[in-house]
């Protein structure tokens, strides 16, 4: 701030700590990443787990043990087996679902924030609109009314009803990043509106854009589960949600067979504390007012910038009175 | 009125009827034990011994106080009960058309274990030849409010079949030219055309005579749409009057002067007949575990876990299936869809199916090993079925041999995996049935598996239940799950009708009401109108055989599993003498002959 005008090349000679200091990943953050991981590691491990999820190895509810460390679902299947297809099957949803939601809801955020008026009125409107319905509604209506419902199906349509918040979020953003000069220099320098809004808008919330993608997945999984045991998930494949609605229908739960509704249950109950712990680590990575354990880190960064003034002064000292004023620069220190 | 058994009256707050229902439960769950260690020593416990408890050997000690009296019931009523006119759309419990013989009574009543009609209102029944059937009614039949039941009766509730045509009742008068009254004789002519006695016994055997003179009063009111009159109370013939329905329970009070003390040897054991009703299935199946329930028909799985672990549970029969088949849910196939007209392709399906897997999974082990039969085994109509000829020419799980049938019709797997002549691919198919209807869902989802295993293209889709079944009725469907007769007075014909008829074959899109999959052939018309007017048993069975050959040659449909007609699941912690396979006096039903055990069920306790 002392130098506003000082040259690039010099900010950038200021010595600083270990880069990833400034990322600041909290312990929450890791936490976040092995419960992720874990699930995924899950679902990767159905392609080398030696039961297929179709597979009749056992009779209806046959408890753990003998070979099924997880018993039997109603089928006859070994849970572990369904548990590790089911897992995949959620994440890709999520994934897929994730993607669909946030492509729509920054192209949608981003028009309507940057351009602004009547227009960002009509498609705020429309998107308000959509929010006020009840997405779970909407979700039932439309697998109902799907001839086929499959796996990717169930992606978009999880995906093309969650993307409103999204939407309002990234507009918010984009109508404070639209009055910045930059912009004006791009448009100045010709540039067109998508380019604008691809190289000088989308980087300035595109941190904004990754947690509202990883709240997206999570809320898709379970969206998928909620549907699928309402009876209405992809047919011919395992969920999550799949397990569970077999699980009910076949009274799992009166009948204490346990091993068939609660490995589902906690899974799905990991990935999501997972994916909302990951968004809200990754919140704190990227806003640093949310940055915790804050005076530590406030008096580390004030040590620091301190130091940095320090340099910059003697650098400065240095250039202003040249390699022989070196005892006077000294004195002033 | 005492306190454990008593369920809450109108008003009665939702905790007061947990707590009411707690301490019933508590007395019932220690009642239970008791039996359970006092029966441990092997066989019945107690001093004497007793009979038709459950499973295990397993008998409880009784309630306390009024319940102990009582008979705790539940399967058949999931909603509040709104209207007892038991010929409206869905009428409760039991007033609901031939479910219990309890309000209301029908003329004769079906044994489904021997398949005989047994006397009901009517002493006797003669059926000369196919042309007229002739009853004589009982002496002495009173309606609850003590006036005298007369022939009238009877005739003017087929009549109600014609003064409003919407009725269920209306379709006797397709089988049925005249129905005439003399004294206590009543004379049905049977139509000429076609000579379908079996289905008018049917009729005779489910219809609840109800009493001229209210119903008289209720055309008049609704300007004869009855379907439409709503009443909150129901008077019968039977052995009870409805004492309370309300949001949580219906409760039956035993009739005094029941016409029948003499005919049943004496009036029902218990004093009344209470219907809880719950919200879902697992809620009865608790109550009825520990014993707060007497008996039910409720979907159980692995219900041998019940007595295993020492409760009082038991079954007809003793050993799996534990339920007798009297139902068969079948795999329709759309003939008219490429692919499917093609009888050997539905062989080949039928050999894919692995009905083992099903019966153990979908139907938690209640199903027998499904022949290729309409007719169903082991019960009433078993005296029709050729077991060597259905094992000669039928099918069974072979996944190989089906893709060898395959193969020879011409079939050549692609590059997908899947079948195909001439282009035509084997699918995608869709195989539908109700969702919600857990165990045939889970039936078709190993079917889809088993067809995508030998390389046929098929995935399960669960639509609304009116959805499904419209689609099935207009031939909108590639596979189906469905129901067709079940065990009664006109099976197995009927079934074969509902399989095969081509009767007024309705065409694609329009309604069909039998045979939803097109089939065709010139044959079968002949053969059922032979079988349902056959003077003899041997002709009879000459026809059926003929039309089960046709059946097993062209598999216009095929069985998935057996269901019971209706699950008769009972617990003795308050009442012992069920009737079971080694104490058979009564068959496992609640609706036609399954009223008998009513009369002869014994009080454990005091």
């Amino acid at each position: 701030m002392s130098t506003p005008n000082a040259p690039v090349a010099d900010e950038k000679a200021v010595p600083r700590g270990n880069p990833f200091r400034s990322l600041n990943f909290s312990g929450r953050f890791w936490i976040a990443l092995v419960l992720v991981v874990g699930v995924i590691l899950l679902g990767l491990a159905g392609y080398v787990y030696p039961t297929g999820p179709g597979e009749k190895v056992a009779s209806l509810y046959d408890p753990p043990g003998a070979g099924l460390p997880l018993g039997s679902d109603n089928f006859g299947h070994d849970v572990l087996a369904v548990l590790m297809a089911g897992t995949r099957t959620s994440l890709i949803i999520g994934l897929v679902a994730g993607i669909v939601a946030t492509v729509i809801g920054v192209i949608v955020g981003l028009v309507a924030g940057y351009i602004g008026g009547w227009f960002e009125e009509l498609l705020m409107g429309a998107t308000n609109v959509v929010l006020a319905i009840p997405s779970i509604i909407v979700l039932i209506l439309i697998s109902i009314s799907l001839p086929q419902s499959s796996v990717w199906s169930l992606a978009v349509v999880i995906g093309i009803t969650s993307w409103p918040w999204t939407a309002r979020a990234v507009r918010a953003q984009a109508s404070s990043v639209a009055t910045r000069e930059h912009i004006d220099v791009a448009r100045l320098s010709g540039a067109r509106l998508p380019g604008i809004l691809l190289r000088d808008v989308l980087p300035y919330i595109l941190s904004y854009t990754v947690m509202a993608f990883v709240l997206q997945v999570a809320g898709a999984i379970l969206a998928e589960s909620a549907l699928s045991m309402l009876g209405l998930g992809p047919s011919g494949a395992n969920s999550l949600g799949i397990q569970l609605h077999w699980a009910l229908a076949f009274q799992a739960v009166g009948g204490g067979a346990w091993w068939a509704f609660l490995p589902p249950t906690i899974v799905l109950t990991l990935v999501s504390f997972g994916f909302l712990l990951l968004q809200s680590s990754l919140d704190e990575v990227f806003n640093p007012r949310l940055r915790r354990g804050k005076r530590k880190q406030m008096k580390q960064a004030a040590a620091r910038r301190a130091e940095e003034a320090r340099l910059l002064a003697e650098q400065t000292a240095r250039t202003v009175q040249g390699p022989a004023g070196a005892p006077r620069g000294k004195e002033l220190a | 009125m005492s306190e454990s058994a008593e369920f809450p009256r109108p008003g009665a707050s939702r905790r007061r009827f947990l707590a009411g229902t707690g301490a019933l439960g508590g007395a019932a769950a220690l009642a239970a034990c008791g039996g359970a260690t006092g029966g441990g020593g092997g066989g019945g416990g107690g001093g004497e011994e007793l009979v038709g408890v459950g499973n295990g050997g397993q008998a409880g000690t009784g309630r306390a106080g009024d319940g102990a009296d009582q008979l705790f019931i539940a399967g058949f009523q999931w909603s509040p009960p709104t209207n007892f006119n038991t010929f409206a759309g869905a009428p409760a419990w039991p007033a609901s058309a031939n479910v219990a013989q309890y309000i209301y009574e029908t003329l004769l009543r079906f044994h489904i274990v021997t398949g005989e009609l047994l006397p009901g209102l009517a002493a006797s029944h003669e059926i000369t030849g196919s042309e007229s059937i002739t009853l004589t009614l009982q002496e002495g039949i009173t309606w609850h409010d003590g006036s005298e039941f007369t022939a009238e009766d009877v005739l003017y509730t087929f009549e109600l079949g014609k003064i409003d045509p919407s009725l269920g009742v209306a379709a006797f008068w397709t089988e049925v030219d005249e129905m005439t009254a003399d004294g206590s004789t009543i004379s049905i002519a049977v139509n000429k055309e076609r000579k379908n006695v079996g289905a008018v016994l049917n009729s005779l055997a489910t219809q609840f005579i109800v009493p001229k003179a209210v119903f008289e009063k209720a055309a008049q009111e609704t300007g004869n749409k009855i379907a439409g009159w709503e009443t909150t109370e129901a008077m019968g013939t039977g052995p009870f009057t409805l004492e309370l329905a309300d949001q949580t329970q219906i409760i039956l009070a035993r009739h005094e002067e029941y016409w029948g003390k003499d005919f049943y040897g004496g009036l029902p054991a218990m004093t009344k007949i209470i219907h809880p009703i719950f919200k879902s299935n697992e809620d009865g199946n608790l109550k009825f575990q520990n014993g707060e329930l007497d008996v039910m028909q409720q979907f159980v799985p692995q219900i041998w876990k019940m007595w295993e672990s020492g409760k009082p549970v038991g079954t007809y029969l003793r050993e799996k299936p534990y339920f007798s088949p009297g139902s068969m849910p079948m795999l329709l196939i759309n003939t008219t869809k490429p692919g499917l007209d093609d009888p050997t392709v539905r062989r080949a399906l039928a050999h894919a199916v692995d009905y083992a897997s099903i019966a153990e999974t979908a139907m938690s082990g209640y199903s027998s090993q499904v022949l290729a039969s309409l007719i169903i085994p082991d019960g009433a109509e078993d005296q029709w079925l050729d077991r060597d000829k259905a094992a000669a020419d039928g099918w069974t799980f072979d996944a190989a041999k089906a893709e060898s049938l395959l193969q020879e019709a011409g079939y050549a797997k692609g590059a997908d995996g899947f079948y195909a002549k001439d282009g035509q691919k084997l699918g995608p198919w869709k195989l539908i049935t109700p969702q919600g209807w857990t165990d045939w869902n889970a039936a078709l989802e190993v079917v889809a598996k088993n067809l995508q295993a030998i390389g046929v293209d098929a995935s399960t889709n669960f639509p609304q239940q009116a959805q499904t079944q419209t689609a099935i009725q207009n031939g909108d469907f590639d596979m189906a799950c469905w129901y067709v007769a079940g065990t009664g007075p006109s099976t197995p014909w009927q079934r074969f009708s509902d399989v095969m008829s081509n009767v007024e074959m309705a065409a694609l899109g329009q309604t069909a009401y039998r045979n939803y999959g097109r089939w065709e052939n010139g044959e079968v018309n002949d053969l059922l109108e032979a079988a349902a007017a056959a003077s003899d048993d041997a002709t009879k069975l000459e026809a059926l055989t003929a039309l089960d050959d046709i059946y097993r040659a062209e598999v216009p449909a095929f069985p998935l599993m057996y269901r019971p007609d209706e699950f008769f699941e009972f617990n003795a912690s308050n009442w012992s003498n069920w009737p079971a396979e080694d104490n058979d006096y009564a068959p496992p039903m609640f609706r036609g002959a399954g009223n008998e055990w009513i009369f002869q069920l014994k009080k454990i306790g005091g």
